[in-house]
């Protein structure tokens, strides 16, 4: 069992919970944190960011887009510039929205950072679509 | 002399300033108390996100252009943030009066001295002067975001990174209190790892391990947490600067409220002498004219 923070610029989501496990969208994939884990420092994708926790056997999902998440061995605190819980994501604006960023990434005149960053937020709203469902 | 009715309808139309006034204050509490929750909502995030930038920088011995004042400090930027309303005391006075004054004695040190405004108060103020803004960015009270506070800090930090600038500074009014603010101006681009306000911060500061594991490189990664950092910092300041517009509101409303109550009771009591003056002037007017009829 350890600490969990999770916290974006506008609003504290978890703070100095204590959880069993956690798994995270890290930087190259799927990263699953137990207890004991080594320090790390890591940048998290956008994704579905998942806790199990103290006591329970089912993972709490929230959707998180680019963040960071820091190992110590005091706790874990993540750091997300977005993060929602399934009940704060309208199902029909995510659908709506990624459909929207799909179109986008069609076009052929968009320049890289244009591009990366239609597919930045295709992956958010892909993220937020999973969680609801 | 006024008359009865004149005074009546005064005291009326003061009831009503104060009736308005009063429900501008109610309306700037429940304000202040969002942006307040807003600041305090931030306040982690920042202070984690400064004591990882300070590790890493300490640690890992990273080197980095936005942590480095260059050699030369010519050009200086700066950020002035206003309301774009009035009626809130001396909140946007106090920024102009001070941004003129500011501006005179660091024209003589630095070569180029630029503003970007915040607000339209301040860019009104400075226009009617024949000073040019940069740039002027509205509607801050209305929607205070995370993603508008990115943008200023994407073009500010380009603006330095290119070196146009080889500072930035904000000016703005720190919420120290419901009933105080503080006008400060602060540098914020270079990032000074040293002195930051937040490392005092919740410290339960744990000693970064050297076999720490970065995912990516730490060279990589500092890039994207200063810039993480900076955009926090843009939104700190607009989120104070918010609360203190709301908090100034609040105060000087309540003080055109008591006002309103002082100049009511002073305009009754000129009422009721008019009032009673005129009773006896008439009972005098039908005694005099019955003693003539006997």
């Amino acid at each position: 069992m350890f600490k969990l923070t999770l916290v974006t610029p506008q609003k504290r989501l978890l703070s100095e919970v204590e959880v069993e496990e956690i798994i995270v969208p890290a930087d190259r994939g799927e990263l699953n944190i137990l207890p004991g884990h080594a320090p790390l420092m890591t940048t998290l994708r956008a994704g579905i960011f998942r806790a199990r926790l103290k006591g329970e056997t089912e993972f709490k999902s929230a959707a998180i887009s680019w963040g960071y998440c820091e190992v110590s061995p005091t706790g874990v605190s993540v750091l997300a510039d977005t993060a929602e819980w399934p009940d704060e994501i309208s199902k029909e604006r995510a659908t709506q929205q990624y459909q929207l960023a799909q179109s986008r990434l069609q076009d052929a005149g968009l320049t890289p950072d244009e591009y990366v960053m239609a597919q930045n937020k295709s992956l958010k709203e892909l993220a937020r679509l999973s969680v609801v469902k | 002399m006024a008359s009865l009715r004149d005074m009546r309808s005064r005291i009326a139309s003061v009831k009503n300033t104060q009736q308005i006034t009063r429900a501008m204050k109610m309306v700037s509490a429940a304000k202040l108390r969002r942006a307040q929750e807003q600041i305090v909502n931030m306040r982690p995030y920042a202070n984690r996100i400064m004591k990882i930038i300070a590790n890493v920088a300490t640690t890992q011995r990273v080197e980095h252009a936005l942590l480095q004042t260059p050699a030369t400090n010519k050009r200086l930027l700066l950020v002035v943030l206003t309301s774009d309303r009035g009626l809130c005391g001396g909140f946007n006075n106090s920024v102009c009066r001070f941004l003129e004054k500011y501006l005179k004695t660091e024209r003589e040190k630095f070569e180029k001295v630029d503003c970007i405004f915040i607000g339209k108060k301040g860019a009104d103020y400075f226009r009617r002067r024949g000073i040019a803004p940069r740039q002027v960015i509205l509607n801050l009270a209305r929607e205070i975001s995370y993603t508008m506070a990115a943008d200023l800090a994407k073009t500010c930090m380009q603006e330095f990174m290119s070196g146009d600038y080889d500072e930035v500074r904000f000016v703005y009014n720190e919420f120290k209190s419901a009933i105080s603010q503080k006008l400060v101006a602060e540098t914020i681009l270079p990032v000074d790892v040293t002195k930051s306000e937040f490392q005092s911060g919740d410290n339960h500061a744990f000693p970064f391990a050297q076999d720490l594991i970065f995912e990516p490189a730490p060279e990589q990664m500092i890039d994207q947490l200063l810039a993480q950092h900076f955009s926090v910092q843009v939104y700190r300041c607009m989120a104070e600067s918010v609360a203190a517009e709301h908090a100034a509101r609040m105060s000087s409303m309540e003080n055109a409220t008591k006002n309103a109550k002082d100049m009511i009771s002073k305009l009754t009591l000129t009422y009721n002498n008019l009032r009673q003056a005129s009773i006896t002037r008439e009972l005098i007017e039908i005694c005099s004219g019955a003693e003539a009829i006997q």
